[in-house]
């Protein structure tokens, strides 16, 4: 195996370590007390910023599997979240180019607008099928937070697992521009 | 040389689009199926999350337990006022214990008198919590009892004094509880000493709503509340709670159970199961609404068959739903 290979699939399992720990992390036993604000997703945020940075280190049936996994696991309707989710990665797969020559605020508000896309898509997908909804103050107060809690997610990728976004001009060994 | 490589092959780009619309398309159909046949995708679940969740505990229990630890390790530092508050509670429970012995050895002699025998019917299994809904929208716990142990969906769950909800969704040794405070749960209650029956509605708060009161001066708060095995849902004469009154004048019920550590709970053997088994079951179950004997049911005259079928509250037509 050439060695761009090796660091491609340490990527793609570093990923998929930290899919596993963020879908296990809500399934702790701690409280089971209701609680009157709702945390912010941050396996979809972890997920976007994957995808505005490195979209080639995550393939669409990565994405497609762990959410459909969160869906199972966390009681949603199997298939509406992930379905969006795969459709806000693509869009930032598509812009991720783009968004890597302007700022970073640039690529807040482009994931920004993305989590906005997925979560109210998903309230709106539920009240399409008449299913029961959560309050929709949660839903927004869960927006408002995921959002918020992007750049600190995009930061300790940074940090942690070395997730930045490629330079201008940078060249894996193949010469292939990342 | 420099190419794009995130856009591959020019015959690639085109094929890869194809396949991730095929792929949401698939994922809204199975969202559909979900809508369309629930019982049946519901089950899927229970099987994924029985596979899936069980698999995962090694590494959730530790950190758990160690959560649990630092939690008890606050407590310490209140040790002083705990035993004091303990040392009061304790003189106050030596009292009511006496007046529980002398009631226990009445009951006991009534009893031989009467020649009654306890319910034989109600013996539990003991589970263990094992995870959370994993989501701020829903209110569920998975045991780690489930098939192989004899669980049947619908059975009622309880801790050491209250109940806490009721069985939905049983995976070989898995097994889900909805609580009583997700916004799906609707449980028929009687409030005593008045006897008012009601609705219990979780609406994902604390404390959940009592609803369809007949009358609502004839309830105060602190009355007790027991299921009332309206609907068949339940046995009756499980504990509850108490009532209690909520800021905006509803009443509302203060759990019996521990909610804030829900960690060994209990799931009764109930000889009346209701199962949601297929679509048309929902609605209307196969053999019919079954008649009840009159002489049996205490309260008002049962409705006209259609209208009971569609109607009936306690039978929770959504067993999720985000």
């Amino acid at each position: 195996m050439t060695d761009p290979d090796r660091s491609l699939w340490i990527a793609r399992l570093g990923y998929a370590g930290l899919a596993l720990v963020l879908l296990a992390a809500p399934l702790l036993p701690l409280s089971t007390v209701p609680r009157p604000f709702a945390t912010p997703d941050i396996l979809l945020a972890v997920t976007l910023a994957w995808a505005a940075r490195r979209p080639d280190t995550l393939p669409v049936a990565m994405v497609a599997a762990t959410f459909l996994l969160a869906d199972f696991l966390f009681q949603r309707p199997p298939g509406l979240f992930a379905a969006l989710v795969i459709v806000a990665t693509e869009g930032l797969r598509r812009r991720s180019a783009r968004l890597r020559r302007g700022p970073f605020l640039a690529e807040w508000v482009a994931v920004g607008v993305a989590m906005a896309v997925v979560l109210l898509g998903h309230r709106l997908g539920l009240a399409a099928l008449m299913t029961p909804r959560a309050p929709l103050g949660l839903t927004l107060i869960q927006v408002i937070m995921t959002i918020a809690a992007y750049p600190i997610v995009a930061l300790l990728a940074h940090v942690a697992l070395g997730l930045r976004r490629p330079a201008q001009g940078e060249v894996d060994t193949l010469g292939h521009r990342l | 040389m420099a190419r794009e490589r995130t856009h591959g092959e020019e015959f690639a780009r085109p094929l890869r689009r194809l396949l991730v619309t095929l792929l949401v398309l698939a994922f809204v159909a199975l969202t559909l199926a979900w809508r369309i046949d629930n019982p049946r995708v519901e089950r899927l679940r229970a099987r994924v999350v029985d596979e899936v969740v069980p698999r995962l505990d090694w590494a959730m229990a530790p950190v758990t337990a160690a959560v649990g630890i630092a939690q008890d390790f606050r407590s310490y530092q209140r040790l002083r006022d705990q035993n004091r508050d303990l040392r009061r509670e304790l003189r106050q429970v030596s009292a009511w214990r006496e007046a529980a012995l002398r009631l226990e050895q009445e009951n006991a002699k009534l009893r031989d008198l009467n020649n009654v025998s306890l319910d034989p019917q109600l013996t539990f299994i003991t589970g263990t919590v094992m995870a959370d809904s994993g989501s701020p929208f829903r209110q569920s716990v998975l045991l780690n009892v489930g098939q192989r142990d004899g669980i049947t969906d619908g059975w009622p769950t309880m801790d050491d004094l209250g109940l806490v909800g009721r069985v939905s969704g049983v995976g070989r040794r898995t097994a889900r509880v909805i609580l009583l405070t997700d916004t799906s749960s609707r449980i028929p209650v009687t409030i005593q000493p008045s006897g008012q029956r009601a609705i219990l509605a979780g609406d994902n708060t604390l404390y959940p709503l009592l609803d369809f009161l007949e009358d609502r001066d004839a309830v105060r708060p602190g009355d007790r509340v027991v299921t009332s095995g309206d609907g068949g849902l339940f046995p009756a004469d499980l504990l509850v709670g108490r009532v209690a009154e909520g800021t905006d004048g509803r009443l509302r019920l203060r759990l019996a159970a521990d909610y804030e550590r829900l960690e060994f709970v209990r799931v009764l053997r109930s000889p009346l199961v209701e199962s949601i088994e297929d679509v048309g079951g929902l609605i209307v179950p196969a053999g019919g609404v079954p008649r009840r004997d009159p002489a049996l049911v205490q309260g008002p005259p049962p409705p006209p068959l259609a209208a009971t079928a569609s109607a009936d509250p306690a039978t929770p037509t959504e067993v999720a739903g985000d």
